[in-house]
């Protein structure tokens, strides 16, 4: 799920930033740093779309560096237990699938996957249907349900299940190309 | 012997095997139906007897067979024996199948025949087990007779019960022989007691004492038993291995019992748990307990079969099987097929079992169904404590029968396996047994055998008391759990599924699928692959193994390492020990270079394009001897690794070395100028730089040097603590430190700094090097731009060098005492120029020389002198206009040894130097049309137009603004290039546009936003090297 919200962080700057813009730097530190990390508490850190306050700077003894607490709003994605996402598959094995959703890796084990589908192994291993109307593949869209996260310091990793009514393949590589 | 006999069964029988003893005198009367030869059991007995008293005979095994008696007999005995063995190890396990050959009975033949009868009782029980073995043994009769017994074994009464008081009558008084300690040496008790019970069967009863005893469990002791101390020491006379000067001590009457008596525990068998044979052929196997007869102390055991069909068929036939020597050899356990069984003309009858109901095949007395064997033991035979079945084990056990004991572990076997403090409050429960079956609920309490749970429906009551044999842990899928217990322990994960009482998790490092009890798991948060580290080897270091080899430890198992060796061709895992891991192998000291001739750093982002696992990308994780591995989150073996010849993967997205710590565009801006921004500031360089001589294309920087010269790091411990600074130098162990906020160099222990380089701190000693080292030719081009762009050379990216390349100057130069701006110190440390007069103005060459060296040689320089220079931004560029050779040298000669000069500012070593290199120099700084400032001494600024370059350096120009005046030749250091404003039109004097021209749209900071005449294309290139062109008019 994606949320709209502000994250406050005490920023270092260099002194050498200083200078008229000051300001600007802060905030390309700021987007540098912050951008594309993950915490647990917020998940990922999407894209910063504003800057809320920018605190007094002090100054540490020693380094010269400035500390700025800075509020800032951003786009977060923090994968939830039960969300239903989207996500593409990017391989396949004979113990489940993996998938990303964006900054997300998704697994999905062959408990958790419909017992009518079964893993094919050679050149693209997928799991098809008995009938082989429905296949799994590397690059198939997939809907999912996440039923359980872990979230490290740089990551956030999901395990998902698609036995569930109306998840599964959402659109087929081998069809759309 | 016989005396000594009834004492030792006493002993034996007191701690709990009365009923035991019961069922065998059963057992015993069938026998002597049969009319088997008393002898053989007799004898069998004897043993019996040995082995309890300590299984003397294992040592004895070479001697006994001496005394073996004829080969007819030795069949018969060998069943015997084996009888006595079963029993034996009940009491003591050591005897193995070794001795169910039975040879070393033999010799007891004579001695046996006096033994009564009475003790026979104890050891029949055992024939049935080892029937399926002795079979061939057998004759028809006898097997017949087996069978009789068996099925004939439960309407037998028993005829005499031991009571309370009987036992208790057979505890040892006062008149009963006492039992005497004997000291013997270390390792030979059971020499010993073999030894006098040779003696006792050489001097028959003039040997007085009754038994000899010695304990496994008890070193440098053996018990003998004797009515006197005389008489032990009569009978231990002579012994080799007794100190007879030891004393003999006499073991209290109370204790006496306890010698001989086997702790044994409560044991508490009930169908369906899992079990293990302690001895005989299914050693070690698992089985299925289907039967309990507690009365008796057997259990049937449902077991896979392990069953030598052939030989079994010969057996059944009669005929002579022959002997494998090699007696460890064990049929590997296979379910019982009927057809091949039939195939093989073994008869097998279809029987219903008359207590159960169950119809079994009946093949020579042992009783199968489908497919698995079920047989009966004693007790004593199976171990019940701590058994862990693997899934393996289990999943055999499930196969061929379909309807299945449904679930795999079985409730009992988890019961069993349970530790104290098994369930903790807060665990999730679920109730599997009885009227709350499915319930699930918290643990609130535990006690001893309750717990107490609340439950999760509403109605019930708040908590719940259910005994701990009624729960089970319960998870749910996308629980994160830690295993701990059990093969995988210590290994973290994610639930997927739950199956009964088995949960799937998927590991967290290894992302496999791993099956555990849900017993063997708690909930965590915690993340980790188990044990991480032995010793001071951690998972994922690299090492050097002993075989000269090395390899990164993907796996940390309990006592080894599981490292992925450095071989490119084919990832070769080997299994590692603490000791043959050599020293771990530091990550920082490696650099190396990919196809293209990128250089790679750790963390670097590769791609692999050739070798097994082509097409693969991610970091690098090590570097070592050109071999990388590299870590592919989607690479599912060897926990993500890859290992790939530096020489097969190209580097993606740029070095992190280069751009990460640059500051990208700085970098980009500078390759593209082909400019040596940094080469004056360099002067601490020298340590690393290559003969000066190499500047051009060969030097190729930074390969064997430290990589940690130039980085940034910061200070963790000491009187620096906390301090940020750049690494200069290294030595050994030690590193000079440049403080960033201080004007000093400290020193600094290796390891008292982070060198997780500060990312957002461009990396600036690394990338003018890198730029050096990479441009090795176009820094000649731009000889001067030091001296032209006074904030250039503050680092090129004026915006965040201002701050610091001051510093550095003046930490690095002493004699240039503050001179932050270059401009400043042109002017500013006049008195410096007399300390070199050997550059003189206006001398190209040793000015170019002291182009290098700028913020140590200013003295010398001759622009210095020359005031002219002080405040125009480029001063120099006018003055060299035909790129003069003395001029280029030295430029040449400066990227690559930015660090040599400065400190050698007057040696004549760096003129002969630059000649020579200027040799193969580039062309000119300056180019014809550019409007120049002309600034003679004593004459006023002029405008001209460049017209011409001459090959000397000098330029002719033509004075005015659109070079219509008087053509004058002019130094190249009394013209400067004049600056071009908006909307000017301009040439470019350097970079790969060099020649071109074009119109200035822009002006950013010391950037100028051009757009070329030709192509159109809008570029951003340094102002420095933007010339002015005169007016359009002409």
């Amino acid at each position: 799920m994606f949320f709209h919200i502000v994250l406050e962080r005490n920023m270092q700057l260099h002194p050498r930033h200083f200078g008229r813009d000051l300001r600007d730097k802060l905030v390309s530190k700021l987007m540098k740093d912050v951008e594309g990390t993950c915490s647990g508490r917020h998940g990922f850190v999407v894209a910063i779309t504003g800057i809320e306050s920018v605190g007094k700077g002090l100054i540490r003894d020693g380094t010269g560096f400035v500390t700025f607490p800075v509020k800032y709003l951003c786009v977060v994605f923090r994968p939830f237990k039960g969300e239903i996402l989207e996500a593409v598959v990017t391989m396949v094995n004979k113990m489940g699938f993996f998938a990303e959703a964006g900054p997300v890796q998704i697994f999905v084990s062959n408990h958790l996957i419909p017992d009518d589908m079964e893993f094919q192994s050679g050149d693209v291993p997928n799991y098809t249907t008995s009938d082989g109307s429905v296949k799994i593949q590397k690059d198939s869209e997939v809907r999912l349900k996440i039923i359980g996260t872990r979230v490290d310091a740089t990551e956030i990793f999901c395990i998902g299940t698609i036995k569930d009514d109306f998840l599964g393949v959402i659109s087929d590589p081998g069809s759309t190309s | 012997m016989p005396r000594r006999r009834e004492e030792e069964y006493d002993d034996e029988m007191e701690p709990e095997e009365d009923e035991d003893v019961e069922e065998e005198y059963e057992d015993e009367e069938e026998e002597y139906d049969g009319g088997k030869a008393g002898k053989k059991r007799r004898r069998s007995d004897f043993i019996d007897d040995l082995a309890e008293e300590d299984d003397e005979e294992e040592e004895e095994d070479d001697d006994d067979e001496d005394y073996g008696g004829g080969g007819g007999k030795r069949k018969a005995k060998k069943r015997s024996g084996s009888h006595f063995f079963e029993l034996e190890a009940q009491v003591d396990t050591d005897e193995e199948e070794e001795e169910e050959e039975g040879e070393d009975v033999d010799f007891i033949v004579d001695t046996g025949a006096e033994l009564p009868d009475e003790d026979d009782e104890g050891r029949r029980m055992h024939r049935r087990p080892l029937l399926h073995r002795e079979e061939d043994q057998e004759d028809f009769e006898a097997l017949e007779r087996t069978i009789h017994e068996r099925y004939g074994r439960r309407e037998v009464e028993y005829d005499d019960e031991a009571t309370e008081v009987e036992q208790q009558a057979l505890l040892p008084s006062v008149r009963d022989p006492k039992l005497w300690m004997v000291k013997c040496a270390i390792g030979r008790e059971r020499e010993v007691a073999v030894c006098l019970m040779q003696k006792a069967i050489d001097k028959g009863p003039e040997l007085q004492i009754r038994s000899v005893v010695a304990l496994d469990h008890l070193k440098n002791y053996i018990y003998i038993e004797a009515d006197k101390e005389a008489h032990v020491k009569e009978a231990i006379k002579g012994m080799r291995n007794i100190f007879a000067s030891a004393k003999i001590m006499l073991v209290p009457i109370k204790e006496m019992t306890d010698v001989l008596s086997v702790e044994s525990k409560a044991v508490d068998i009930s169908r369906d748990t899992w079990v293990r044979m302690k001895t005989g052929t299914y050693k070690g196997d698992l089985a299925k307990v289907v039967d309990v007869d507690n009365v008796r102390q057997k259990v049937t055991l449902k077991l896979i079969p392990r069953i030598d069909l052939p030989a079994l068929a010969a057996k059944l036939e009669g005929r002579e099987v022959p002997k494998k020597k090699n007696k460890t050899f064990n049929p590997p356990p296979r379910f019982m097929n009927m057809d091949e069984a039939r195939e093989l003309h073994i008869r097998v009858e279809r029987r219903r079992d008359p207590m159960t109901g169950d119809y079994f095949e009946n093949i020579g007395g042992m009783m199968f169904k489908d497919g698995f064997l079920y047989k009966s033991f004693s007790m004593k035979s199976i171990s019940t404590q701590n058994i862990q079945p693997t899934f393996d084990e289990l999943e055999k056990f499930r196969q061929p029968s379909e309807n299945g004991d449904g679930d795999v572990a079985s409730l009992s076997t988890l019961f069993a396996n349970r530790k104290k403090g098994h369930f903790m409050k807060g665990d999730r429960v679920i109730v599997v047994k009885g009227d709350l079956k499915n319930l699930k609920g918290w643990v609130e309490k535990v006690e001893e055998d309750t717990v107490h749970i609340k439950p999760n429906e509403k109605g019930l009551p708040a908590t719940l008391a259910i005994g701990d044999r009624e729960l089970c842990k319960y998870f749910e899928p996308g629980n994160h759990v830690k295993v701990v217990a059990g093969a995988t322990e210590g290994a973290t994960g994610m639930v997927v599924s739950v199956e009964g009482h088995v949960v799937n998790i998927v590991s967290d490092t290894t992302k496999e699928l791993l099956r555990v009890f849900a017993d063997n798991i708690v909930e965590s948060s915690e993340v980790t692959t188990g044990v991480t580290r032995i010793g001071e080897y951690e998972l994922h270091d690299l090492v050097q193994l002993d075989d000269m080899s090395f390899g990164v430890i993907i796996r940390v198992e309990s006592e080894a390492f599981q490292v992925l060796k450095g071989v490119p061709e084919k990832p070769e895992v080997a299994l590692v020990r603490l000791r043959e891991i050599k020293f771990k192998l530091d990550r920082k000291n490696n650099g190396t270079q990919d196809r293209n001739g990128n250089r790679l750093s750790v963390k670097d982002v590769v791609k692999i394009l050739e070798g097994p696992c082509k097409g693969k990308q991610g970091p690098v994780e090590h570097i070592y001897k050109g071999i990388l591995f590299v870590y592919d989150r989607h690479h599912l073996e060897h926990a993500g690794f890859i290992c790939a010849k530096a020489q097969s993967c190209v580097l993606v997205g740029g070095s992190r070395a280069n751009v990460d710590r640059n500051g990208g565009s700085l970098h980009s801006k500078f390759t593209k100028f082909g400019a040596p921004p940094r080469a004056p500031l360099s002067p601490m360089r020298s340590p690393r730089g290559g003969p000066p001589v190499n500047s051009a294309g060969r030097f190729r920087g930074g390969r064997g040097h430290d990589n940690l010269v130039g980085a940034i790091i910061k200070i963790r411990m000491g009187p620096h603590k906390g301090c940020n600074g750049i690494v200069k130098e290294v030595k050994g162990n030690a590193l000079r430190v440049e403080l960033e906020a201080q004007m000093r160099i400290v020193t600094v222990n290796r390891d008292q700094i982070t060198d997780n380089v500060n990312v957002s701190t461009p990396f600036r000693e690394k990338s003018r090097f890198g730029m050096g080292s990479e441009t090795p030719v176009h820094p000649s081009r731009t000889p001067l731009r030091p001296y032209m762009t006074p904030m250039r050379d503050p680092g090129a990216t004026p915006v965040h060098d201002g701050m610091r390349t001051p510093m550095r100057d003046r930490a690095w130069n002493p004699y240039t005492p503050m001179s932050p701006p270059r401009d400043d110190w042109e002017d500013g440390n006049p008195a410096s120029w007399g300390s070199s007069p050997q550059y003189q103005p206006g001398s190209p060459p040793s000015r170019t020389y002291e182009a290098p060296t700028p913020g140590y040689g200013d003295a010398g320089t001759p622009r210095d002198s020359n005031p002219a220079y002080a405040n125009a931004p480029s001063p120099y560029l006018p003055s060299t206009p035909g790129g003069q050779p003395p001029m280029t040298p030295s430029s040449a000669y400066l990227p690559g040894t930015p660090g040599g000069q400065p400190m050698t500012p007057g040696s004549g070593g760096l003129d002969m130097m630059s000649p020579v290199v200027g040799g193969d120099n580039e062309g000119p700084w300056l180019l014809p049309d550019i409007l120049v400032n002309v600034r003679r001494p004593g004459e006023d600024g002029d405008i001209g137009v460049v017209r011409e370059v001459l090959p000397d350096g000098s330029c002719r120009v033509a004075l005015g603004s659109s070079g219509s005046g008087e053509t004058i030749t002019v130094l190249p250091n009394e013209i400067e290039v004049v600056a071009p404003r908006k909307s000017d039109k301009i040439k470019i004097m350097g970079g790969t546009h060099r020649g071109a021209t074009g119109k200035l749209i822009g002006i950013d900071g010391t950037d100028g936003i051009v757009k070329l005449d030709i192509t159109f294309d809008v570029k951003i290139l340094d102002l420095d090297i933007l010339a002015k062109l005169p007016h359009v008019k002409e």
